[in-house]
């Protein structure tokens, strides 16, 4: 059965004066799914995720949450949304359990008893169920985040839109997160989400898509992204016994290596062709007389690749 | 634990009404905060240390010391309770919320509550209330001894409860203020000072504008009602002092209304309460909105121009409006009083620079940013339409302050008017013409300011009101303080300022002025000269600012 569309951005532009900090940014997402926004600092995510949330009117653009336009019936948008943070703030003068129940309240869940089971569970939900009673401003960092994940789950929201929310937590707490939103997935709820840990974010969405500087570079399954953006890169370590500066500079002059560098007995290029192409390459190195001990490819990960959008950064 | 698919539905919201702020998540959660026992415990023991004490030793003095019958020893106490009470609220109660919103921004939190699904004026309401409900529970706790001081000194609740009443109102608009400036101001302690400085003023700068006609703005204190009120609470012989002295003082009149004081001070702060809440209520819906619309905006201003009117022409043939009127009722005996002609002209002089000063305010208010238009431009460029819809927050505020600017010359005309052609100048009357020359000086002080922030932003203004605005009329008073033969050059610097302008116009304009021969001579060129000037400037100002428009909508035009 077809999905429809939880979250449905079309043409969306933010400028801040002269900057376009998102530039005619087009995607959707299915009911269901959990979304992930990759990009290196400056891309647009927190842009992106703050007109989804409400908190910002884009330039222009058109942007459909569960089937509200957020630009024309905004409050009816806000009850639908969970937004998260990046660096989830939390007031200091209000314990964790007063801090949760203030929400249920303000979006009007049931009598104070069905509030107080609701925040239980949530609290229970991020395994904080022990810290109830602590005051907002004494928990630790990772806490904080779990306490503002358990606020934003308390409406029961169709679009949870959640900036960073691993930043701050540790590798358990990371992989109950993970648990959690795949949980919520499951149940119906759409989740977008962001983060720099790019290997996770693979890891625990359905989908992809990858920003910088405004514009949408690729989208779709991560194998779909990581060929839109990686092609048929690879990295290529070789081991030889001898004569590593001439092997250097003979595997300079291919067309096919770049990024070559020498560490200790290793010669380490990136490599972009086909396996015809990279197997010519080896034929031609034992030609040439290069005794060779080892041969390694390695496609490029997600980091790499990421690392490379965020160097275009900055040479542009 | 998992989440239960069942149970996954779009929760119900529960809307309660804006007025049951009992039921308002935001108070409650601030009752929650602020009320809690050990920081409450200490405001409320310092709080009635404090009452009780006032009350204790001024009852002793009252009954042991100056021997007063009982009924005016307790009636003693009532004054001083309510300055107390009013120190509570309107200097800590106002602290509180302003420090308290900028607290909420500074967190970071205050995105939570944006996106709460509650209505923004259930929002403003809930930060009202909550955030200075510790100094409402102080508050309360003082009057115990407040209503024993009625009850006992037998004051009568036709006295009491207009004042009780105003001092409410006067709450509310004190926090209003102190809400819009947290809301505005980023800096906590900017905040503080602003909202703490804007109440000190209204009860010190402000009386002194009443005194020369602009009767209104002290209708934004309790004073006028705690005035009326105080024969009521003052033991029986301070009181007939008192009461001799309000029958000397004017009454209060709207047009051709006798309205009691404390009905007249809640419709005055009521339009106040109105247009803040307004303000705040925007800025909840859309953090990036102006803080008014231009419809809202050219109407608070045509509504203060009534007030202003409304009480001052009344006042006019009795006298009162005049300020030597007090000082000869005080002073001097006998009814030969006149007003003199200077008098006449420093307040025309004075209503049109206060309505030169508004304009700019709501100038400021409703002018947008060069990044509002940009964006405003490329959205309806997106949009294929041709132009910015006249009621956008992006769109120009040009023709709203042309508008305003009439609105003000008007009213200013006819404050002028019914001053001069009053039965204390006969032989004067002032033709149509001045009404030309008071839209000439407020089109082109109010445009010149708004082409400019409009054109060039904020921080250009704010520069050209200091060496434009301010610096001159700083050297002016130097120059006419050093030394009387620098007078007229004290008059030609000043006139630089479009501050001035407005006074130099009525010194100018007006058959009644009486200047002396050097400065009668000096005046009326600078007056002539400078506006001139400002009007050639603003004319260039208007020409630039069409040209900046035009390079935004091109180049949205472009990128579409």
């Amino acid at each position: 059965m077809q999905k429809s569309t939880a979250i449905d951005i079309r043409y969306l532009r933010v400028d801040y004066g002269n900057y376009v900090a998102v530039d005619d940014l087009t995607l959707s997402v299915s009911e269901g799914e959990v979304f992930g926004l990759v990009g290196p600092n400056g891309a647009g995510k927190t842009s992106t995720f703050r007109v989804l949330a409400t908190l910002m009117e884009p330039t222009y653009g058109e942007v459909i949450l569960g089937g509200v336009d957020i630009l024309e019936n905004i409050e009816a948008a806000r009850r639908i949304v969970g937004y998260m943070p990046d660096l989830a703030p939390v007031p200091s003068d209000l314990k964790v359990w007063e801090f949760l129940e203030f929400h249920a309240a303000a979006y009007g869940l049931g009598t104070r008893a069905q509030r107080r089971d609701r925040v239980a569970e949530c609290l229970e939900e991020v395994g904080l169920t022990g810290q109830r009673e602590s005051w907002c401003r004494e928990i630790s960092r990772g806490q904080t985040q779990r306490v503002v994940l358990a606020k934003t789950l308390l409406h029961r929201p169709k679009v949870l839109i959640l900036d960073e929310p691993a930043s701050g937590l540790d590798p358990l707490a990371r992989r109950d997160l993970r648990h959690a939103l795949r949980r919520l997935a499951a149940t119906g709820a759409t989740v977008f989400v962001s983060s720099h840990i790019l290997g996770e974010l693979a890891e625990m969405c359905s989908s992809l898509c990858v920003m910088n500087r405004g514009k949408l570079l690729a989208y779709g399954s991560a194998d779909d992204v990581r060929a839109q953006l990686g092609k048929n890169e690879k990295t290529i370590t070789v081991r030889i016994l001898a004569r590593h500066e001439e092997a250097a500079s003979w595997l300079g002059e291919q067309g096919s290596v770049y990024d070559l560098r020498i560490t200790g007995q290793e010669l380490i290029f990136g490599f972009e062709g086909t396996a015809d192409g990279q197997a010519d390459l080896l034929e031609g190195m034992i030609q040439m007389g290069f005794r060779m001990s080892a041969f390694q490819e390695k496609h490029s990960s997600f980091e790499d690749i990421l690392v490379r959008v965020a160097e275009t950064n900055r040479i542009l | 634990m998992s989440v239960d698919p069942v149970k996954f539905l779009l929760a119900e919201p529960q809307n309660p009404s804006c007025w049951m702020i009992w039921q308002n998540a935001i108070f409650r959660r601030y009752c929650q905060s602020r009320l809690r026992s050990k920081g409450l415990g200490i405001a409320l023991l310092i709080t009635i240390l404090i009452a009780g004490f006032l009350f204790f030793i001024l009852r002793a003095i009252g009954l042991d010391r100056t021997h007063l019958n009982p009924r005016d020893a307790e009636r003693g106490v009532l004054i001083p309770l309510l300055v107390f009470q009013a120190l509570i609220l309107f200097v800590l109660g106002t602290a509180q919320v302003s420090g308290g919103m900028t607290a909420e921004a500074d967190e970071g939190v205050i995105d939570y509550q944006r996106l709460l699904p509650m209505s923004p004026l259930q929002k403003v309401l809930g930060y009202l209330f909550g955030l200075p409900v510790r100094e409402y529970v102080m508050f309360l706790s003082t009057l115990p001894f407040t209503a024993w001081g009625l009850w006992k000194g037998e004051v009568a609740l036709g006295v009491w409860l207009p004042l009780y009443a105003i001092f409410i109102t006067t709450t509310w608009t004190y926090h209003l203020t102190g809400l819009l400036t947290g809301t505005v101001v980023r800096n906590r302690r900017w905040a503080f000072l602003v909202s703490i400085g804007l109440v000190f003023g209204l009860y010190t700068v402000v009386p002194q504008m009443a005194r020369f006609g602009l009767v209104f703005f002290k209708y934004l204190t309790i004073t006028p009602v705690f005035f009326e009120s105080m024969p009521g609470l003052l033991p029986r012989t301070a009181a007939a002092v008192v009461a001799t002295g309000q029958k000397l003082a004017p009454e209060v009149r709207f047009f051709g209304l006798n309205l009691p004081e404390a009905v007249f001070t809640v419709f005055c702060q009521g339009g106040v309460i109105l247009a803040f809440a307004a303000m705040l209520c925007r800025r909840w819906r859309r953090n990036e909105s102006l803080l008014l619309g231009k419809l809202w905006a050219v109407g608070f201003f045509g509504w203060i121009q009534i007030l202003l009117l409304g009480n001052a022409l009344p006042l006019i043939d009795p006298g009162n409006l005049f300020p030597s009127r007090e000082v000869a009722r005080r002073f001097l005996a006998g009814s030969d009083w006149a007003p003199k002609a200077i008098e006449a002209v420093g307040m025309s002089g004075l209503y049109g620079m206060v309505t030169l000063l508004i304009l700019y305010a709501m100038t400021r208010v409703i002018t947008p940013s060069i990044d509002m238009q940009i964006r405003g431009w490329r959205r309806v460029r997106k949009q294929n339409h041709g132009s910015l819809p006249l009621f956008a927050d992006a769109s120009s505020s040009i023709g709203w302050v042309a508008v305003m600017a009439l609105v003000g010359a008007f009213g200013w005309y006819v404050f002028t008017h019914a001053l001069i052609e009053s039965r204390w100048f006969p032989g004067h009357f002032v033709p149509l013409q001045v009404l030309a020359f008071f839209v000439a000086v407020l089109m082109s002080g109010g445009l010149g300011f708004h082409a400019l922030l409009e054109s060039k932003g904020g921080r250009a203004v704010a520069l050209a009101t200091i060496f434009v605005g301010l610096v001159p009329l700083m050297i002016g008073a130097i120059l006419s303080t050093s030394s009387n033969r620098l007078l007229p050059a004290a008059l030609w610097v000043s006139g630089i300022s479009p501050i001035s302008s407005p006074v130099y116009a009525a010194a100018t304009l007006l058959s009644v002025s009486e200047l002396p021969p050097d400065l009668a001579r000096a005046a009326p060129i600078a007056f002539y000269f400078w506006l001139t000037i400002s009007s050639v400037v603003t004319t260039g100002l208007i020409v630039r600012l069409f040209i900046v428009r035009e390079g935004i909508a091109v180049r949205a035009s472009g990128e579409s």
